[in-house]
């Protein structure tokens, strides 16, 4: 079993309920897609899951392995092994390409490698390998902030491509890619995961991509797991409830489901 | 995928070309500076440095000593206060004159400019060592080195600031037939105002510490007294000088910090512009000003008088011809040189320091070794550094290094925290160490303003590099202390000629410089 959790509470300091008695087990190499409107507790769930956030109640086992927030020993152990991708990528502005990628590894290269790689790229052709996999790999030596918020998220997705590691937890991936690219930058981290029998987990506001591309979906709202089911059992009734309550904010101006087909850039 | 092994950094010549020019560049400048850290860990060196620090405890306190630091704390205040009051009849003139503001045909005024260049170009504590040689010990020639030295720096601001605010409503006043002097009070000076005052205050803030600094070479006040303690070698006495001299510029920061707040507070609705409490500030300040002037009982007269003026033309005549024998230039440019050299290496070591403290834990004890770092001016950092590692320019170097690594620190700090966090949790999820996260994700976000910080210093430091040879660190200060003790005042010309002109080369340097970086 990758991933278990049990009985999982999550209270933002603010006091605010994101996550409620999860319980949630995923086996090594599994795939699967979180869906849920906005607000649902995606993001937390995936920080919880990465090793990221505290829960404020219940167990979690990462890698066969509980996570202990106090032992930095076993933490520095645990964490290359798992690769986030952010929906906007938290890239230094001024850094390269070529660096940001590489420092998907830092937690595993010794440290001066790691030093003397800021002053000459220690793994070229490893970072164009998987740039080529995402299409930039023109892209290898400019500057992050000569990129569009989409080639961004294609270089954190590359740097989690390099970082190899056994758990890829992706918070929507592909928000700021238009439906075609979209489709293919999701096969590509697929094909990495089941190529390595790794174990994906993405959340997706497209629907249809994560009916399309994923064996199991697993839908959230209101920080509660609402079903937890193979694709095709998924039904558009479920789909409808889950979206529901955001439906009716969309009288008041707010977002509509209709929207979460849609692509939607980062901020 | 057949390029993939074809690729190459197209960075990596230039970074190397870089790395190469600094080694090469380094070199020199470590030889001329006289680096040799080795100096700090010599057995002499330490027993002489030793000693001295160990009788800082207990600080000296009997009675005698302490009325007599009183007295020159009082002087100290006073010296500021004389000299920032000259400055300002200084400035405001000249500040009238060479301001580009309400001219119909703004010409270049290049007298009024010219003489300003000098006024500032030239060191205060050039000046007063020149003042004291004229008119003897004592807190007079502290006072007219501000004067001049601050007249000059505050007149150039001043015009830059009047510059700066928004000419419309100046410009309809001289429309409607109102003249340049009018025009400004009514047009210019409720805009700008509030700035003009801040950096008036800022400016009084600095006078506080240069009078200290002036006393090394005889112009009175606290550092009289150090310069005094610190010959004789009594920790004792230097100590209490210094824990009196920190308490005075922690209380200055503080007063102009809450004077440039009061600026801010919204003004009350009342026919006068001047409230109550600006009304006790104003006579606060004449009553400061004045006892001030009494308290140093300088008699200004005495140097207004013929047989005054008479001795005066005498002293400068003495100056010139500058000599220009190659021997004495090559001497300069020697010196010019030793005193780039220390301000590199001490900026240099500077930021080094200054990065290492600013992500060093726990906080509130970097932030007090920050905070004694620059209260403590580099010349008297110099004076204990030359205990230290001996005469030389290696002492002047430290020193620099000293109060800029508090300057820095401080300011790496504040960007740290200004920095985003998400690059830098996003590699400690990877698992990188805090360091490697650091220099991963924080370093490259505020590298920017890290070097632009290092370089202000630096400008900084070179104008002081060429004063710390006064205590004998090294470059242009010490070979011009050393020809006005031998009275050689041709060649001591020719050095002050050689430091302005330095002066003035930094300026432009540093105006492309920021244009460039713009």
């Amino acid at each position: 079993m990758s991933i278990r959790l049990d009985q999982l509470d999550f209270v933002h300091p603010n006091g605010l309920v994101a996550l409620k008695r999860i319980q949630l087990q995923v086996r090594a190499g599994e795939q699967v897609a979180l869906i849920g409107p906005s607000g649902a507790g995606k993001t937390t769930l995936l920080s919880v899951i990465g090793a990221r956030l505290v829960p404020t109640r219940g167990q979690v086992t990462v890698l066969d392995q509980a996570v202990d927030m106090q032992d930095e020993h076993s933490l520095r152990l645990l964490r290359p092994r798992i690769g986030s991708i952010y929906q906007s990528p938290p890239l230094p502005a001024r850094q390269r390409v070529v660096t940001a990628v590489l420092a998907g590894r830092l937690g595993v290269w010794p440290v001066w490698k790691s030093l003397a790689s800021l002053l000459y790229p220690m793994d070229i052709n490893g970072a164009s390998k998987v740039l080529s996999q995402v299409q930039l790999s023109d892209k290898l030596f400019d500057r992050c902030d000569q990129l569009s918020g989409g080639q961004l998220q294609r270089v954190g997705m590359a740097r989690v491509l390099y970082q190899q590691a056994d758990l890829a937890l992706a918070d929507e991936p592909v928000s700021a890619l238009d439906p075609g690219l979209a489709l293919a930058m999701l096969q590509v981290l697929q094909q990495d995961a089941s190529a390595r029998d790794a174990t994906l987990i993405t959340s997706l506001h497209a629907v249809d991509l994560a009916l399309g591309c994923f064996p199991r979906i697993v839908g959230l709202r209101d920080g509660e797991i609402a079903f937890d089911l193979p694709a095709q059992e998924v039904t558009q009734a479920m789909l409808d409830d889950l979206f529901a309550n955001e439906a009716t904010q969309a009288k008041d101006g707010d977002m509509s489901a209709a929207q979460h087909t849609l692509i939607q850039p980062p901020a | 995928m057949a390029m993939i092994d074809s690729r190459r950094d197209p960075l990596a010549v230039s970074r190397l070309s870089l790395s190469l020019l600094i080694v090469l560049l380094a070199w020199p400048v470590l030889k001329a500076a006289e680096f040799n850290p080795g100096a700090l860990f010599d057995a002499a060196n330490l027993k002489v440095i030793g000693r001295f620090l160990a009788a800082f405890l207990p600080p000296q306190t009997g009675a005698d000593f302490l009325s007599e630091l009183l007295q020159a704390t009082l002087q100290t205040l006073a010296i500021a206060t004389a000299g920032m009051s000259l400055a300002l009849l200084v400035a405001v003139p000249l500040a009238y004159r060479v301001s580009r503001v309400c001219r119909a045909h703004p010409g270049l005024q290049l007298i009024t400019r010219g003489l300003l260049t000098v006024l500032r170009g030239i060191p205060e504590l050039v000046w007063a060592l020149l003042f004291v040689r004229l008119m003897g010990l004592g807190p007079a020639a502290g006072v007219l080195a501000l004067g001049l030295t601050y007249g000059g720096m505050l007149a150039k601001v001043y015009a830059e600031i009047l510059e700066s605010v928004d000419q419309t409503p100046a410009r309809a006043s001289q429309a409607a037939g109102a003249s340049r002097p009018v025009a400004m009070l009514y047009g210019l000076l409720p805009l700008a105002a509030k700035e003009l005052v801040s950096y008036t205050v800022y400016r009084w803030e600095c006078a506080l510490r240069a009078s200290v600094v002036m006393g090394f070479v005889g112009a009175g006040g606290l550092g009289q007294l150090m310069d005094q303690a610190m010959k004789m070698l009594n920790g004792g006495e230097a100590c209490s000088v210094l824990i009196v001299f920190l308490c005075l510029v922690v209380l200055a920061d503080s007063l102009s910090g809450w004077l440039r707040q009061a600026l801010d507070a919204p003004s009350q609705r009342q026919p006068s512009a001047f409230g109550l409490r600006s009304t006790w500030f104003g006579l606060l300040l004449t009553l400061s000003i004045f006892s001030s002037f009494a308290l140093l009982s300088i008699d200004f007269s005495d140097l207004l008088s013929l047989q005054a003026g008479q001795s005066m033309a005498w002293f400068v005549s003495g100056f010139f011809p500058a000599d220009m024998s190659a021997d004495v230039l090559l001497k300069t440019v020697y010196g010019v040189w030793q005193t780039l050299a220390v301000s590199v290496l001490g900026t240099a070591l500077a930021a080094v320091a200054g990065l290492l403290l600013a992500v060093s834990r726990p906080r509130t004890l970097v932030n007090a070794v920050l905070n004694v770092c620059r209260s403590v001016p580099e010349l008297v950092w110099a004076t204990l550094t030359v205990l230290a590692v001996g005469l030389g320019p290696f002492a002047g170097a430290l020193a620099l290094a000293l109060h800029t690594t508090g300057v820095l620190g401080r300011l790496f700090a504040q960007a740290i925290d200004n920095a985003t966090r998400a690059p830098t949790l996003a590699l400690r999820h990877v698992g990188a160490s805090r360091s490697l996260a650091f220099v991963y994700a924080t370093l490259p976000q505020i590298a920017p303003q890290l070097l632009a910080y290092t370089l202000y210093r630096w400008e900084m430091n070179i104008r002081m590099a060429a004063i710390l040879g006064f205590v004998g660190a090294g470059g242009l200060g010490q070979l011009l202390y050393v020809a006005l003790s031998l009275m050689d005042y041709p060649q001591a010309c020719t050095l002050i000629i050689a430091m302005l002109l330095l002066s003035m080369l930094v300026d432009q340097a540093s105006a492309w410089l920021r244009r460039l970086m713009a």
